[in-house]
């Protein structure tokens, strides 16, 4: 599975969400996700990938695109992916 | 102006003796317990033995994602509010800033703070769930009522140990008097039974082994034999509600909340004081202006402590005089555990039954009454009776917190 796959995955369970219907380019509150949602469900995130997201990146990501960016970045700086 | 009354309309349980309110009455006039042997995984090495637990499942209430992020404490909760609020058919809707929630418990979300705990000094992870604070949190259990059901009137969240939900109650009663709602779900929760919070409990020492015949009997409350406290968990829910608007709009109306004590012993952490009791009863009967001889029934702490239980028969004794010879007294605490901070509003909820449906639930297991607890009981069996035309249910908390309600009949 890829990173989307995965996170959208994630997210599906989180917030019992249609994994097929989450648009990664939606913001985060058009999906219902509110920010506290959204902090509990990056440190699932992180565990999953084993990464971290520095608080500075967190507050630029607005959709599940943007976090898949970050994550995807992270990886490869922790030579993961 | 002649002061608002205030009814109850709805109540809703989950409890070790069923989740609704018809299979918690029942199991108290069938005297059916709901303590058991504590699971290993439970007790851990706490040393305790037996608790009244609930078999709970949050679905269809709570969807599977919301409840894991919810204690176990916010999920009973919301149990008992939306079975309360349903039962009273009140239409929050229509002016949901004179809805309040007035809300008790003791610990809070015991089961979220010893997960943290666990990890942090166990695991040696210090990285805990975002969550925590908001699910441990005192007053996350009313906050999230309210949430749910979009209820922006006044709020409130007391913890006052053993008495919290039964203050919770008699406040909501004022607020309601006062005007400053036209309605509160009120009502209290607690979930504590976690292998540390066990520790704790059982370090005080007034905790009951499990009776070696039958664990199911391991409370007994003013019985000779009595050895302690078993812990359990749950919540009730009541709604409250100003008895004219109540009445105008057709609801049910199941009692009418008329008197609350209050009072602090004063004197010690856990020792319990007659004098604070008795002052709590004597402000409870005056405030609702019921006369001895109208109460029917007593809903006791009556927790099956040594001392607590004598303390308590003593100031029923000192309140009432000669008439307490004819007052029916049982604790329900020998079915349902003690509830803690949920204690109050589940007691108040077992006071309703003779007010209801004109049965007395019972103390069960009580085959051997101690002459050191000289009160009319109501042992082993439920009574059928003529309804009462008032009920009292008392509640004393560690910390010296003394709380009585007095309910009568619709």
């Amino acid at each position: 599975m890829d990173t989307l796959a995965r996170i959208k995955d994630l997210a599906s369970k989180e917030f019992s969400l249609d994994a097929q219907a989450l648009d990664p380019a939606a913001p985060l509150d058009k999906l219902g996700i509110d920010s506290l949602s959204f902090i509990e469900f990056m440190f699932k995130v992180e565990e999953e990938f084993g990464v971290s997201v520095s608080d500075e990146d967190l507050k630029g990501i607005r959709t599940l695109g943007d976090l898949e960016r970050h994550i995807a970045a992270a990886l490869s700086a922790a030579g993961k992916a | 102006m002649a002061q608002r009354r205030v009814a109850v309309t709805g109540a809703g349980v989950v409890s070790p003796l069923g989740s609704t309110l018809e299979d918690f009455h029942r199991a108290l006039c069938d005297a059916r317990p709901g303590i058991r042997l504590l699971a290993p995984e439970v007790a851990r090495d706490s040393g305790v033995q037996v608790g009244a637990l609930i078999d709970w499942k949050p679905a269809p209430l709570i969807d599977e994602a919301a409840a894991a992020n919810l204690d176990r404490a916010t999920q009973f909760a919301l149990g008992a509010a939306a079975q309360a609020l349903a039962a009273s058919g009140l239409d929050v809707a229509r002016a949901p800033e004179r809805v309040g929630v007035y809300w008790g418990t003791g610990l809070g979300g015991a089961h979220t703070l010893e997960a943290a705990y666990k990890q942090i000094y166990g695991a040696h992870q210090w990285r805990v769930r975002p969550l925590t604070v908001v699910m441990a949190m005192n007053n996350a259990a009313g906050s999230n009522v309210a949430v749910r059901h979009g209820l922006r009137g006044p709020f409130a969240n007391y913890a006052t140990a053993c008495s919290s939900s039964a203050m919770a109650l008699g406040e909501a009663m004022h607020a309601i008097q006062a005007g400053r709602a036209d309605a509160i779900v009120a009502g209290g929760s607690e979930a504590l039974l976690t292998p540390a919070t066990l520790a704790a409990w059982q370090a005080l020492r007034t905790l009951a082994p499990a009776d070696a015949g039958n664990a199911a009997a391991s409370c007994k409350p003013f019985d000779k034999r009595r050895n302690g406290l078993v812990l359990g968990e749950g919540a009730a829910a009541l709604v409250l509600e100003d008895y004219s608007r109540a009445a105008a709009r057709g609801a049910p109306i199941l009692a009418v909340l008329t008197g609350y004590g209050n009072s602090c012993d004063a004197v010690h952490m856990s020792r319990p004081d007659r004098d604070g009791q008795v002052r709590a009863m004597r402000e409870a009967l005056a405030e609702s202006g019921v006369a001895p001889r109208a109460l029917g029934y007593i809903n006791a702490h009556g927790t099956a402590t040594a001392v607590g239980d004598v303390v308590e028969a003593e100031a029923i004794n000192a309140v009432f005089g000669d008439a307490a010879a004819g007052i029916p007294v049982s604790s329900t605490k020998s079915m349902h555990g003690h509830l803690l901070g949920g204690a109050g509003a589940l007691e108040f909820t077992a006071a309703l039954l003779p007010l209801m449906r004109g049965w007395l639930p019972p103390t069960a297991f009580l085959e051997q009454p101690d002459p050191a607890c000289k009160l009319r009981h109501v042992p082993l069996r439920a009574e059928r009776v003529d309804a009462p035309q008032a009920v009292m249910s008392n509640s004393f908390a560690f910390g010296g917190s003394n709380v009585v309600l007095i309910a009568e009949r619709a």
